[in-house]
């Protein structure tokens, strides 16, 4: 090739990608969306969009799928803080609210809820406890659950039988004789995959289950060195060594299904998002029940869970036109309807979000086929809210760490470790007070 | 001696080519039976079911285009102004020209892989993201090309340029027939080089751009690695890394001497 | 000078600037420019707390860089642990990869049978993308069913913790990035060997050196500026290499095998740790910088030699 021709074709590269621009008359909504499936997430909203435009012409969905959880709020931020346009609608972690709104990035639901002529039977459908992470310190809606879940316990139930258990542990003295029993050179009793970045969600849980959840609804607020904090660390620290029932340091997130299908681990802590993957992967019986009860005590005081999962979010600065806006929201209010959810949560088994779409088919019959599905949302009467608060993201992460350091051994004294990370915590929240 | 030496080349091989024989081989297993199920080796069976799954997850073939677009539409550009500068600097003599190619190697000093933040801001500026070009721009001007262009040229005969332009041609038919044909094998070095480095990216094209429609395969495969919710199913990710890496690796099979000896030059500065 | 011609004097005074525009161009709005800006935003700080939003950032001087190295910091801690592991990573690529590589180069030096397999079979990791390295290593350091385990369970030993264990994560990453860097190390090797003269052995062997004798006292003092290069090289690449860990554990626990780029990649995303981020950036340029300048050096001197 000549020295002009890759000249040419060089400058003919930059013209052709520079200069495409497409002219659209639909309103375009971006609509971001994390968590790759092996359900086919893509396929599934590809569907969805094609049933909306299909109810909405003149509107044209563009769906990305923009990573795990993280990368989606990580992107977006790095978006919009660059000058982006970034997406018009998300889902991204209930508990993302504050980052977003701090910035101005986001408007809140509500004000959509309030235009409609049926706002409040809309937003009364939705279960309370998923409601908790999308309303701020002033009672304002701004997301809407979507892809909802709770950690909940999955049990190969055919082991449990051969070991004499014919029912999963109701409290954490039933549940660590039960992993002992069942831990064996090959396999491991319970796997609480705290391990792989993000042990936060699974740690609320016994949080919550000790008696004080690490949050409140005040979001300059955060209760990370109380007693009852300490005692839930000490004890999942303690199944991995004392108790000897799971590795040190807590087993890996992506790694803890695939060895409770291979059969290598007899219990596990794992996300509802995961129901049908492992209901359709398992060549044994899968029983899912409550996470056991803590020293708060039975009869519903120790069961606790957070709540977790991604909610829709709207974006705009401002510069949306009403009709924009409110092609949006007709978008959010689709995903959110029974049908979607319905669908959505026997598809994957995320939790459907509203008490109406339990009614609606496919889930009302796989609910019935399948009742392990309902489980995580009969927990949902005991769960609270996900851990969530002003600059989340730096100190979700003094937790993450300081929690890590925790469980992994590093740190052998756990209240002076949440004592530093406390004064830390503080120090940030100091600026929103 | 020799004994040692054929024992230690062939231990030192085989541990480096088991991650390479267990990709194909779990790849290929069912995915219920990790390889501490059953036969290390072989599975019960043989499946192409992780490769079907893989393909559900990533659309491979607009992934597969779109790295070619990128590392094609980086080199081409690549060539036109490591030519032009080489030339600069290794035969003309002006004002400043030491000091302007100090500040051209500064890219070798500073690079651009270190200023994902800054770039990241100038992309915007320029109103350029999550297009193509944002994700070649910072690799059109190279100074390693410079620097081996300049070194190349410079070895030319200056009497063929003489020649050349009592010919009575003018510069760029000076550039194209004199040195650019006396080059080929310094550019052959420079394209395999920039195209197996482009080919590899990562961080950049993923921070830079969110459409499937022009992200690279190395963006894909890392949807494959973040299954969030689902955990990890190594089987599909074993065939989505295998499908990502297979040509280089075809690549390099035929073509080994080459690639061995750009690597090589690459070094020699 | 030649290229110039009397006749078009304006024209060919400006043709070899305009003939080096467009990559000094790129080079200074990819390369110099933010480096600028980064060292001017490393001294300021974004504001924060409520309604921070829109507000221009404060000038707060070296307070940033002091926060970095303050241990007691919520990204100091993070910082200086991240830094030292970056040492660490370097220090450990170029102990053990570096005379890797020239321990496969001088095994495949010469003419034998099977040639192109060896060469492919060490040379193939440093081909790949990091991130499908990493990724396939990700199933070998899987915890419960991975295949590193698999095999120290069939050898009676209970299993490593690969990518959980604060000990044994580095490590881990260490492991990957000698398997993908040896053989790239050992192509400079080769070339390097391929300058030396075979008649020098020749006379070697006849007057009875042994093969390790020779090697101490010839090939190793010949191939003297490809190990300084090499050396050099692999430290400048291990501050860059961090995209594994995006498969790899990111980072690990408690940072415990974070590397710097990866941390600032990690932070990019958050407007309030942006000083930070710049002030980290500094630090990682500096470092690039000096090696890079010591390479210059020291080859600027031996090619003057």
């Amino acid at each position: 090739m000549s020295f002009y021709r890759i000249a040419c074709l060089a400058l003919l590269l930059f013209a052709m990608t520079a200069g495409a621009a497409l002219a659209q008359d639909d309103i375009v909504i971006d609509f971001y969306f994390p968590s790759a499936t092996a359900n086919d997430a893509e396929g599934i909203f590809q569907r969805y969009a094609d049933m909306f435009e299909e109810e909405n012409p003149g509107i044209t969905i563009n769906s990305v799928f923009s990573g795990s959880y993280t990368d989606t709020r990580n992107t977006i931020l790095t978006e919009l803080q660059g000058g982006g346009a970034g997406p018009d609608v998300a889902v991204m972690l209930s508990i993302d609210l504050y980052s977003f709104a701090e910035e101005g990035y986001i408007v809140p639901a509500q004000t959509f809820i309030d235009a409609m002529a049926d706002g409040d039977a809309y937003i009364s459908d939705f279960f309370p406890a998923l409601m908790a992470n999308g309303v701020d310190e002033m009672g304002t809606v701004w997301s809407i659950p979507f892809q909802r879940s709770t950690p909940i316990l999955y049990y190969n139930a055919d082991l449990l039988a051969e070991a004499g258990y014919d029912s999963p542990p109701t409290n954490n003295a039933e549940l660590v004789e039960i992993a002992q029993a069942l831990t064996t050179d090959e396999r491991d009793g319970l796997l609480v995959p705290v391990a792989g970045g993000f042990p936060i969600w699974m740690y609320q849980s016994f949080a919550i289950a000790y008696g004080q959840n690490i949050v409140s609804d005040d979001p300059t607020e955060v209760y990370f060195n109380t007693p009852e904090a300490v005692a839930a660390v000490e004890f999942v620290r303690s199944l991995g060594t004392d108790l000897g029932v799971g590795p040190a340091g807590g087993a890996a997130w992506g790694d803890t299904p695939v060895a409770f299908l291979a059969g290598q681990a007899a219990m596990i802590y794992h996300t509802t998002g995961n129901l049908s993957r492992i209901l359709d992967g398992a060549d044994f019986e899968v029983g899912v029940w409550y996470l056991p009860s803590g020293p708060a005590g039975d009869d519903g005081a120790g069961y606790g869970s957070p709540t977790g999962g991604g909610n829709l979010y709207i974006f705009d600065d401002g510069s949306k036109s009403d009709e924009e806006l409110d092609a949006i929201w007709k978008w959010v209010v689709f995903l959110s309807s029974p049908e979607i959810q319905s669908d959505w949560g026997a598809t994957t088994g995320y939790i459907a979000s509203n008490a109406t779409a339990w009614e609606t088919e496919p889930l009302a019959s796989r609910a019935m086929e399948y009742p392990q599905y309902g489980v995580a949302r009969d927990q949902l009467q005991y769960a609270d809210k996900e851990f969530s608060s002003y600059a989340t993201i730096t100190i979700q992460g003094i937790i993450n760490k300081t929690l890590e350091s925790i469980l992994t051994g590093e740190s052998e004294d756990a209240q002076a470790a949440m004592d530093a990370a406390q004064a830390q915590i503080d120090g940030i929240l100091a600026e929103y007070k | 001696m020799r004994q040692i030496a054929s024992v230690t080349k062939t231990v030192i091989a085989i541990l480096f080519l088991i991650p390479l024989i267990f990709t194909l081989l779990v790849s290929l297993r069912p995915e219920t039976e990790p390889v501490t199920k059953g036969n290390i080796f072989i599975g019960s069976e043989l499946t192409f079911e992780n490769y079907q799954r893989a393909f559900v997850i990533a659309p491979w073939s607009l992934h597969y285009l779109n790295s070619i677009i990128f590392v094609a539409g980086v080199l081409l550009v690549q060539l036109v102004t490591v030519t032009c500068a080489a030339y600069a600097f290794a035969r003309m003599r002006f004002l400043g020209r030491d000091l302007l190619l100090m500040v051209i190697l500064l890219q070798l000093m500073i690079p651009s892989g270190v200023l994902l933040v800054q770039n990241f801001r100038m992309i915007n500026t320029l109103g350029l993201f999550d297009t193509r070009v944002a994700l070649m721009i910072p690799y059109w001007g190279s100074a390693f090309g410079v620097l081996l262009l300049r070194q190349t040229f410079r070895e030319v005969p200056i009497e063929l340029e003489e020649a050349a332009r009592i010919d009575g041609a003018n510069l760029f038919q000076v550039i194209r027939h004199v040195y650019v044909t006396n080059a080929i094998p310094a550019y052959l070095a420079f394209a395999l080089v920039s195209v197996s480095s482009h080919w590899n990216e990562f961080l950049w094209p993923f921070i830079i751009t969110r459409s499937e429609g022009i992200r690279p395969l190395t963006v894909g495969l890392n949807k494959l690695i973040k299954t969030t919710d689902q955990g990890a199913f190594y089987g599909q990710l074993m065939a989505g890394t295998l499908i990502v890496i297979a040509p280089l690796v075809i690549l390099f099979l035929l073509f080994q001497r080459q690639f061995v000896e750009s690597f090589a030059r690459s070094g020699i500065r | 000078m030649r290229a110039q011609t009397p006749r078009k004097p304006l024209v060919s005074y400006l043709q070899p600037y305009l003939l080096i525009a467009p990559t000094l161009i790129l080079v200074l709005m990819f390369n110099v420019l933010p480096a600028i800006r980064t060292v001017s935003d490393s001294t300021h700080r974004p504001a924060r707390g409520l309604n921070a939003a829109g507000k221009a950032p404060e000038y707060v001087g070296l307070q940033n860089f002091h926060d970095l190295f303050d241990e007691a910091h919520y990204m100091g801690a993070r910082f200086l642990r991240t830094f030292r592991n970056t040492l660490v990573f370097a220090l450990a690529t170029v102990v053990i990869a570096v005379p890797l590589g020239l321990l496969l180069a001088l095994l495949l030096n010469h003419k034998q049978p099977l040639l192109g397999l060896w060469r492919f079979a060490v040379f193939y990791p440093s081909l790949l993308p990091l991130i499908g390295a990493a990724s396939i290593w990700s199933f070998i350091f899987s915890d419960s069913i991975g295949l590193a385990n698999a095999v120290l369970k069939s050898l009676g030993h209970p299993g490593l913790n690969w990518l959980g264990d604060r000990n044994l994560v580095l490590l881990s990453v260490i492991i990957v990035n000698i398997w993908k860097q040896a053989g790239y190390f050992m192509i400079f090797f080769l070339a390097g060997l391929q300058n030396i003269p075979r008649d020098i052995y020749e006379s070697a062997s006849l007057d009875g050196a042994s093969d390790l004798q020779q090697f101490a006292a010839l090939t190793l003092p010949l191939l003297r500026r490809t190990l300084l290069f090499v050396i050099v090289i692999s430290f400048i690449f291990a501050f860059q290499t961090v995209e594994q860990l995006q498969a790899l554990g990111e980072g690990g626990p408690n940072d415990s095998a974070n590397l710097l780029l990866y941390l600032i990649f990690q932070n990019i995303s958050e407007r309030r740790n942006w000083g930070y981020v710049n002030a980290m950036t500094i630090v990682l340029i500096g470092v690039v910088l000096t090696f890079t300048i010591a390479n210059f050096l020291l080859f600027e001197r031996d090619e003057s030699n």
